[in-house]
């Protein structure tokens, strides 16, 4: 595991470097996003704000 | 000894981390050298989030927490200043850089959480601050170049730090302390050039500070000679930077031999084959010197072996060297013909000017002490020796106006420049920040921490300080510059005339020297 910290002595604890949990939903979203423009347009559905009463 | 963590906040978020920050790296080889226990968390390199920080900061009982940055990196600040106060009830939260520097106060009011700040240069503060932490009776408005907090909460600014002398005394980066292999090589390629873009072991370095030119849009970090302390109609001290009348500056610089043996051992170390110069102007540095500082240089790194040298492909074309190319920033009116083909020689690949500007009437303004004419002559004269010219322009600047953009349209058809360029932006620490303070308020609703958060590439837009074009004029241009659409302009002339009641055949600007200081809003 790779630490996160680096320095000239052991700290008390070590913080390794858990891989990075991105999902499906988040991988295309962000894939998009750096596309965006044109016919590329998209839902980022966890920023929905919309109240069905409205 | 003193427990000491750096954290090195988050900066450009929409680029993958490609720069050790130099002057922590060299902070916390300082405090090595003088015996403290360091560790470092790069924020900026891993991007990972709370929940790691928040590890971090419990992984020890650290005596101390330490950041800074440039002034973009605030949110990322913020953010971690709030979690270290939380995790770290009794650690000392110190922070530089930048950020810090040039808006002392508002940074300590704005980032309650931070015990010190320090101003400027912190070569010696710092390890004078862990020293006192040692010792255990603090007291900082005994070291020069703090900012602290009195028992009933005022601000308190020591005297101001002096700059050092001898800068080859400095250790070299603890570049150890950051991760390498793991993120900063795989992001070696820089953009600039045909060697810059094969680049697969990269670092920086830092071989001079200060810069001998005044130009009103930049800042210097208060480590160039450009900070002075005054004392305002309150009685209250506080840094000034370049403001009109008054510029100062402080030209420093490494030793040709500190600076090639300082790339040897990077490369003899890491195995780096390019290497980009930090420095604000290196041509400042090699007029000073009366034009011995890069020969010498350049010479150096024929003699240390570094001169790249080529395996090619089936093309013909450039696969890998063995060696180290490099680059760095030039100046239009600094730079000459023969220092330029020495450099080339030595293996440097391209070199950064602010052109700024193809229009006579805005370089003018700018300061800087270039013309269009000398930009054009260094253009050629970096192209014939074969090193790349990196051609920054910038628009929206005070009195930028309709010729002006199409000046700027017709020189880069000519000169074959594709640019988009920055729009001119107020940073804190530049005289522009402080000629235009009550517009850039007024334009954020009198809330500067607003402005602070809104800052980020210049090549977005956040308080304009042109008179005659506002945000939306200013994006709507510079799309049509790149289009080089002079149709959709010309006509947006006749519009923008009208608009401001400019009748036919009269100038065709708002700008007038007296309203300096007043942007359109
Ligand atoms: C590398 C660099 C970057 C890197 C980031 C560096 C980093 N990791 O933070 C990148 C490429 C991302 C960058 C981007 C930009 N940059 Co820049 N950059 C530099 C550069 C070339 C070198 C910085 C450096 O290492 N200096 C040398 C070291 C020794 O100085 P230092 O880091 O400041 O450290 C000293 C002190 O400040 C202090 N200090 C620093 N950190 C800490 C931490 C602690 C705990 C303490 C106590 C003290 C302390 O102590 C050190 C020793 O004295 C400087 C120019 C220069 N030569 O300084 C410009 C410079 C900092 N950048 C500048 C600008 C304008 C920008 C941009 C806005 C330009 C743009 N394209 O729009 C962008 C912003 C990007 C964004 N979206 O945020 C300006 C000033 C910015 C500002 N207001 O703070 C500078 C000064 C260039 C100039 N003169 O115009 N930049």
């Amino acid at each position: 595991m790779t630490s996160v910290l680096k320095g000239n002595f052991t700290p008390k604890k070590t913080v390794d470097l858990e891989p990075e949990k991105k999902d499906l939903e988040t991988r295309f979203e962000n894939a998009a996003l750096k596309r965006l423009g044109g016919s590329i347009a998209f839902v980022a559905k966890k920023k929905i704000k919309w109240d069905a009463d409205e | 000894m003193a427990k000491i963590l750096f954290i090195n906040p988050v900066v450009r978020e929409e680029d993958v981390p490609r720069h050790v920050p130099y002057g922590i790296a060299l902070l916390a080889a300082i405090a090595m050298d003088r015996g403290h226990l360091v560790q470092v968390y790069d924020a900026n390199a891993w991007r990972r989030g709370e929940d790691v920080l928040r590890a971090v900061l419990r992984a020890d009982d650290w005596d101390v927490v330490a950041l800074g940055g440039i002034t973009t990196t605030y949110n990322s600040i913020k953010r971690i200043v709030t979690a270290a106060r939380d995790e770290c009830p009794s650690s000392l939260i110190v922070l530089g850089g930048g950020i810090l520097t040039s808006l002392p106060r508002e940074m300590m009011t704005w980032l309650p959480q931070v015990d010190v700040g320090v101003i400027g240069e912190a070569f010696e503060t710092l390890p004078e601050i862990l020293g006192m932490v040692d010792a255990g009776q603090p007291d900082w408005t005994r070291v020069a170049g703090t900012v602290s907090r009195s028992p009933d909460g005022t601000l308190v600014l020591s005297p101001q730090r002096a700059l050092i002398d001898d800068l080859d005394g400095l250790p070299y980066p603890a570049w150890d302390l950051f991760p390498l292999e793991e993120v900063y090589f795989k992001n070696s390629d820089v953009l600039y050039s045909e060697e810059g873009m094969l680049a697969t072991r990269r670092l920086d370095i830092n071989a001079s500070y200060g810069c001998s030119l005044i130009c009103r849009f930049c800042y210097h970090l208060g480590i160039a000679g450009d900070m002075r302390y005054e004392t305002d109609d309150k009685g209250n001290v506080n840094p000034a930077f370049d403001k009109p009348g008054t510029y100062t500056r402080t030209i420093r610089y490494h030793s040709p031999e500190y600076v090639v043996t300082l790339v040897k051992h990077a490369y003899d170390t890491y195995g780096i084959n390019f290497v980009t110069f930090l420095d604000e102007n290196l041509m400042t540095m090699d007029q000073h010197s009366g034009r011995t500082w890069l020969k010498e240089i350049c010479r150096l790194w024929h003699e240390f072996g570094l001169m790249p040298t080529y395996e090619y492909d089936d093309n013909g074309d450039i696969k890998s060297w063995t060696g180290v190319h490099w680059s760095g920033t030039s100046h239009a009116t600094l730079c000459n013909p023969e220092i330029l083909k020495t450099m080339r020689k030595a293996g440097c690949s391209h070199l950064v000017y602010g052109y700024e500007s193809f229009a006579p009437h805005v370089m003018k303004t700018i300061g800087k002490g270039a013309s269009p004419a000398s930009n054009i002559r260094s253009f050629f004269w970096t192209l014939e020796s074969g090193i790349r010219p990196i051609p920054n322009q910038i628009i929206g600047f005070p009195n930028e106006d309709f010729e002006s953009i199409r000046l700027n349209m017709e020189a880069w058809k000519k000169l074959g420049i594709v640019v988009k360029p920055h729009f001119a932006t107020p940073y804190p620490g530049s005289e522009w920040f402080t000629v235009y303070r009550k517009s850039i308020l007024k334009q954020y609703d009198g809330d500067l921490e607003a402005f602070i958060l809104d800052l980020g590439d210049a090549s977005a837009i956040s308080a304009v300080i042109s008179h005659n074009f506002n945000a939306i004029e200013l994006i709507g241009l510079r799309e049509m510059m790149l289009k080089d659409d002079t149709r959709m302009i010309d006509a947006y002339e006749k519009i923008w005339c009208e608009n401001h009641g400019i009748p036919e055949g009269a100038p065709a600007t708002l700008y007038t020297k007296s309203d300096y200081g007043h942007a359109a809003e």
